[in-house]
């Protein structure tokens, strides 16, 4: 089969390294992390359009290095290729390999936040996207929010704003076996200690996103959307669903 | 003479100083707070919230507006309490357990607090049986719930479901939001009102408290 892979660059590594033992033929195209910073609706709008564009003529099905993300893939609709999605919330569980490791883990973790070598080298770069961090204010630093906003105002900004970060406890560093030494795992320990946080390493599995570009597509574990349909948050453990598109 | 004008623009600025002076000057003068808050402090809030609909406020120009609004707030305050003022309506808030995403549910709070809410803030990470049990204690009106993650969103159908089997569901209402949270998923878990921003909170908060 030749397959159109459409995934998140957060999982750059991990997919070319799949892709590459793929029985398949698949051809990759990376879109920007910051895509999760736009909301659910202008995520699915901006992958819509990379669905849209791939040629039906040349592949048999669209792949997604996806998960609900957000609802950011809610929408989402096979157009006369199916689209394949791993059943997930997000990309930390095809970082961890299934979605039942990642819900034991997430819950049983208050406060984890998760770094892989795609969360620390990639997705910088929201001006792409024509998103400016202003608009949010989250991701301002200190000397930006002073010059725009004077002290008293930027101190307070500071300590709302950063409060998403500071209410995390612990980072967890996924190590997937496809690094090429321990820079990752090093930055992380550094950031934890940096940020006087807890700091775990644990095994990640490549099993998912191998399933995924390998062509072994178990209804359990990933959603096919044939032409026509349209994914939906299902809010259930199936995670995603369809729905004929209007 | 303190001038409610430069009241209304301090707050909608996010001038907290001005803000506070200015109230300090009108209370100095006798100034009813009650005038001070319908003919400045909430038409200030109302317009900032209307900036930031429709995209000339972001987030924190809204933040600083609640700011300085809470600040001139705080000093009416014991003056509305001694002559029994009630608040427009008291409100629970909260992000549900496993969540620790708090920027956007502070913001709702402010912004109810800015409308003449009286707002008990439970923080994040918040466990049903905490929601069961500050709405026994504070007799809240409204009930406000937050999630970022669609992972943790099933925790708001979960509490939901805690409130009606402490038989305290009835006597409040309920109001879900947070990014991936819809009106869909408000419905299905038998929430009252779904809000999809800050501003548009407060005006959902006023619907379910007149309904």
């Amino acid at each position: 089969m030749r397959l159109k892979l459409l995934s998140c660059e957060i999982l750059y590594r991990e997919m070319c390294a799949a892709v590459a033992r793929s029985p398949h033929q698949v051809d990759v195209e990376f879109l920007p992390k910051g895509l999760h910073d736009i909301g659910g609706a202008g995520m699915c709008a901006r992958l819509q359009a990379a669905v849209d564009k791939v040629d039906a003529s040349l592949y048999e099905a669209v792949l997604l290095g996806y998960a609900l993300c957000g609802n950011g893939v809610a929408g989402l609709t096979a157009r006369s290729l199916p689209l394949v999605l791993p059943r997930g919330h997000d990309c930390i569980t095809l970082f961890l390999g299934s979605r039942r490791r990642y819900e034991e883990y997430f819950l049983s973790n208050s406060g984890v936040y998760f770094k892989t070598t795609g969360w620390i080298e990639r997705g910088q770069n929201l001006e792409q996207l024509g998103l400016t961090r202003e608009k949010t204010g989250v991701g301002m630093s200190y000397e930006e929010l002073l010059a725009k906003y004077g002290e008293d105002n930027a101190q307070y900004l500071w300590e709302q704003l950063g409060g998403y970060t500071k209410n995390y406890r612990k980072l967890t560093y996924i190590e997937m076996g496809i690094e090429p030494d321990g820079r990752f795992e090093l930055a992380t320990r550094r950031e934890a200690a940096e940020r006087n946080m807890e700091f775990e390493k644990v095994r990640g599995d490549m099993r998912l996103i191998e399933k995924l570009v390998s062509g072994d597509w178990d209804p359990e574990e990933f959603l096919i959307v044939p032409p026509g349909h349209r994914i939906v948050a299902r809010y259930d453990e199936a995670i995603v669903g369809i729905e004929p598109a209007p | 003479m303190a001038d409610l004008n430069k009241l209304y623009q301090a707050i909608l600025t996010g001038d907290q100083k001005t803000a506070v002076a200015v109230t300090e000057e009108a209370l100095a003068e006798k100034i009813d707070p009650q005038v001070l808050i319908n003919q400045a402090m909430i038409p200030a809030m109302n317009e900032a919230g209307a900036k930031f609909e429709c995209e000339e406020y972001f987030v924190p120009e809204l933040l600083l507006a609640a700011r300085a609004m809470k600040a001139s707030l705080a000093l009416l305050r014991p003056l509305l309490a001694e002559r029994g003022a009630e608040p427009v309506g008291r409100v629970v808030i909260g992000t549900v357990k496993g969540d620790l995403h708090d920027i956007g549910k502070n913001l709702v709070a402010s912004m109810l607090e800015g409308g003449g809410f009286e707002v008990h803030d439970l923080g994040a990470d918040v466990p049903a049986e905490k929601f069961v049990a500050a709405v026994r204690e504070k007799n809240p009106h409204l009930v406000c719930m937050s999630a970022l993650l669609t992972v943790t969103m099933p925790a708001m159908r979960t509490t939901i479901q805690a409130l009606k089997e402490a038989g305290v569901r009835d006597q409040v209402k309920v109001m879900v939001g947070g990014a991936p949270v819809t009106p869909d998923y408000a419905r299905e878990i038998g929430a009252d009102g779904y809000a999809d921003n800050a501003s548009s909170a407060v005006k959902k908060a006023r619907e379910l408290l007149a309904a």
